[in-house]
């Protein structure tokens, strides 16, 4: 794991001593070359996981996740070029340095055994998220975003750290490696289903849930493209990610525990979804579509059975790829426009066919078009929801239509129809945005041909 | 004033500390004391105005009020135990009176009005003495007698402390108060291990004093006392931006920072000794801490704050010398990962 790991603090050294004209070359293929250093993780033979020291492991859960962290710094990196090409050189150093750490963190938290160590990679990748959303950020109100977003995650994972700390009392351990063989049921109590509470709020804080996600629309909002492409792609993720992992620690309280974010979920997801179709905003109403198939996930993974598990690992990286890329294309438009408002520009397909084309391609998928794998993980989160309740099909079904409808709702408002008439002198795609859809969508199409690498531990 | 009296003055502050941490006479601490509130009157006052006075008054008294305090609960372990030396105190009344003068003394609540007043009287140096060095002989002595010390009285003040800390500093903008009000909640943190495990007290008091003595000479570099001025340091120093930022995330606690080690530790044994909420609570209450602290950030570090002129460097007079800087900022951001080396405070 030292392998992915040190080349990556390494990053950051290499942007300070680079050229002036040589420091998005040198740290895009060198953030390429790491993540196919990380491909090689998704080899995982047997049920087992790749246990590599005392601190750092990686199971079919952790994997995909890995390598969608590992691809995603370069196409990070090919998305600053253009909003910060007019910075003073040592700023745009800084944001590249902003962008290593924040990917060490990552890196080290999906792959460590320990969950304190967890927890603290966890809040680590909070300080060089708010910087990047803070001081790159374009409007005013981004102070209030990073505001919202430090503390909101924060009052959520304090209670998480007392909670793992009395479970290391209580089994000894943290160790993820060994809990998993010590598992015993936590009797019933009312300490206990605050330690429940205690462990599953910061995940549901960070996923969002539905309650609790005021903070995402601000921050997705008023980031940067590499912040929006990280936080939807990734930080969310690791919402989703320690809730699978501890939950396996939590039953059977999870059984009456789970009632109230299930109902929550099921309505948000709704609710978001509806708000999609009235949103003005483009970045806006993707980040509220995030926060609709994370509600997905979080039925997945309180439903716990070993189909939504698939359901959820798939829908995350499914779902990674698809945000960052449309996070990406509405990026297009704002360096073109200056401005997020979806009708300002209209009509793109005439001036811009090629974008046009991954305009398509990105909507398709994030209705969960078939064969794309956000099918194969709505399908299975869909499925598994219906044996727990039968009615739960009602809402999924509305969910699904409405996905479909603002997905729709975008493509066109953008892509057809008349152009506006203060359009026509915008530049032509850039081959390096071009690039960046392309290396979104190819995952994306190669994955539907062999899903089971990011199916989890449940296969 | 005078190098030679200057030199002679704070060696007596210096004297009058080591006499107290190194004594087993409970009368030689407090003659320690007494020499070390009288050497750092003139200390205080280093600016002669009347508000220096006001807060030199005003620390004169409460502290030398402690003293008496701290007097009257050593005569009664006297008359209660027979002896001098410093041990735990045996009577409970004696621990109660003790408690609550060393509480004074370090600024507790609800003993605390007096921090954020002197603190703002005096100036940027007076005030980094005041805030570190003055915290270490009552921490010295709570070290020694907390196998005694009543725990509800304590613990009432440490989540009290730690609650005005927070709550006070929030409508600051005087960064000397806003330094004083991280005090008060600092301590409250260090008083609430104590009764548990005083290593993790001198843990946090260490580490403390780092971030404090960061933070303070990174205001004495450009002499700001008001968010104001500090907000101008982009324009002068970029990189001290880039230092404020760090050493204030790591006093808000958190990581990777080493500001969360303490709370972490602490939080931890806690835990271990079976309290859930209070950990709880206390960790909730430092947000508020972190909440001041990143609004200190946006207005110096992560935006570019109105300043009065247009050109990219702004000429300034001769910046104050800091010493030390290096070391410190590194002490106070990247010891997270020598968190086991604590075991050599024992």
């Amino acid at each position: 794991m030292l392998k992915i790991i040190i080349p990556t603090i390494m990053l950051m050294p290499l942007t300070w001593l680079s050229k002036k004209n040589m420091i998005w070359i040198n740290t895009t293929t060198y953030s390429l070359l790491i993540s196919l250093i990380s491909l090689s993780l998704l080899n995982q033979p047997n049920n087992n996981s790749l246990n590599f020291s005392l601190m750092f492991f990686s199971d079919p859960l952790s994997a995909p996740l890995l390598v969608l962290t590992t691809w995603l710094l370069p196409l990070m990196l090919m998305a600053s070029q253009h909003h910060l090409s007019k910075e003073p050189l040592i700023r745009k150093k800084l944001y590249i340095t902003m962008l290593a750490m924040l990917q060490t963190f990552l890196i080290m938290t999906f792959t460590t055994t320990e969950l304190i160590s967890f927890y603290i990679l966890f809040e680590a990748t909070l300080v060089p998220t708010l910087i990047i959303i803070t001081r790159w950020g374009n409007q005013t109100e981004r102070l209030n975003a990073g505001l919202y977003f430090l503390f909101y995650t924060l009052v959520g994972s304090l209670p998480l750290l007392v909670a793992l700390i009395s479970i290391q009392n209580l089994t000894g351990s943290l160790n993820f490696l060994l809990i998993q063989y010590w598992n015993q049921a936590l009797p019933d109590s009312w300490s206990n289903i605050f330690l429940w509470l205690a462990c599953m709020m910061a995940f549901m804080v960070k996923m969002p849930l539905y309650g609790l996600h005021l903070w995402l629309p601000k921050a997705h909002v008023e980031a940067p493209i590499a912040g929006s492409m990280v936080l939807a792609a990734i930080l969310l993720k690791l919402g989703g990610y320690g809730m699978l992992r501890i939950t396996m620690m939590l039953n059977p309280q999870t059984n009456f525990m789970a009632y109230p974010f299930l109902m929550l979920s099921l309505w948000g997801m709704i609710m978001t979804s509806s708000i999609c179709l009235r949103q003005t905003d483009l970045k806006s109403l993707i980040a509220y579509s995030s926060v609709s198939h994370m509600a997905l996930v979080i039925v997945a993974v309180l439903i716990q059975t070993p189909w939504s598990y698939m359901g959820a690992t798939a829908l995350m990286i499914a779902h990674g790829l698809t945000s960052s890329m449309l996070f990406c294309l509405a990026n297009s438009n704002y360096e073109r426009t200056h401005s997020r408002t979806m009708i300002l520009a209209r009509g793109l397909q005439t001036l811009l066919p090629l974008m046009a084309a991954w305009w398509l391609l990105a909507s398709l998928t994030n209705l969960a078009l078939p064969p794309s794998i956000n099918l194969i993980g709505e399908l299975f989160v869909v499925m598994s929801s219906f044996s727990w309740s039968n009615i739960t099909i009602i809402l999924m079904g509305a969910n699904i239509t409405i996905t479909a409808l603002y997905s729709l709702y975008m493509l066109i408002t953008t892509q057809r129809g008349k152009y506006t008439h203060h359009i026509n002198s915008i530049k032509p795609s850039f081959t390096r945005e071009n690039a960046l859809m392309a290396l979104h969508m190819t995952p994306l199409l190669l994955l539907s041909l062999n899903p089971k690498i990011i199916l989890g531990f449940t296969y | 004033m005078n190098p030679l009296i200057l030199t002679i003055i704070l060696m007596t502050v210096f004297l009058g500390t080591m006499i107290v941490m190194a004594s087993s006479h409970w009368l030689m601490i407090w003659i320690g004391f007494e020499m070390n509130l009288l050497a750092i009157i003139p200390i205080l006052m280093k600016k002669y105005s009347p508000r220096a006075m006001e807060a030199s008054t005003k620390y004169f008294l409460t502290q030398a009020t402690a003293s008496m305090l701290l007097m009257m609960a050593i005569i009664i372990n006297l008359m209660h135990s027979g002896q001098w030396t410093i041990t735990k105190v045996f009577n409970p009344t004696a621990s109660i009176i003790m408690t609550l003068a060393l509480a004074m003394k370090l600024g507790l609540t609800p003993f605390h009005f007096w921090v954020p007043e002197v603190t703002q009287g005096i100036s940027l140096t007076s005030g980094l003495i005041l805030l570190t060095w003055q915290k270490l002989a009552p921490m010295s002595i709570l070290y020694q007698i907390s196998p005694s010390i009543n725990l509800n009285i304590l613990l009432t003040m440490a989540v009290l402390s730690i609650l005005v800390g927070g709550w006070g500093g929030l409508n600051q903008t005087q960064l000397r108060k806003i330094m004083a009000y991280s005090s008060i909640a600092h301590m409250g943190w260090m008083t609430a291990i104590l009764v548990y495990n005083p290593t993790l007290t001198m843990l946090n008091m260490l580490i403390y004093i780092m971030m404090t003595l960061t933070m303070f000479m990174l205001f004495i570099h450009s002499s700001s006392t008001t968010t104001l001025s500090l907000s101008h340091t982009w324009n002068k120093a970029p990189l001290i931006t880039t230092l404020i930022l760090i050493t204030l995330l790591s006093m808000g606690g958190l990581p990777p920072l080493s500001g969360f080690m303490p709370k972490w530790m602490i939080i931890q044994e806690l835990t271990k000794n079976s309290s859930i909420i209070l950990p709880t609570l206390m960790a909730i209450m430092a947000l508020l801490n972190l909440y001041f602290y990143t609004r200190l950030t946006y207005s110096t570090s992560l935006t570019m704050f109105p300043s009065t002129n247009n050109m990219k460097m702004k000429w300034q007079f001769e910046t104050k010398q800091i010493t030390l800087l290096p070391p410190l900022i590194i002490a106070s951001s990247l010891l997270l990962p020598l968190t086991p080396m604590l075991s050599i405070l024992d």
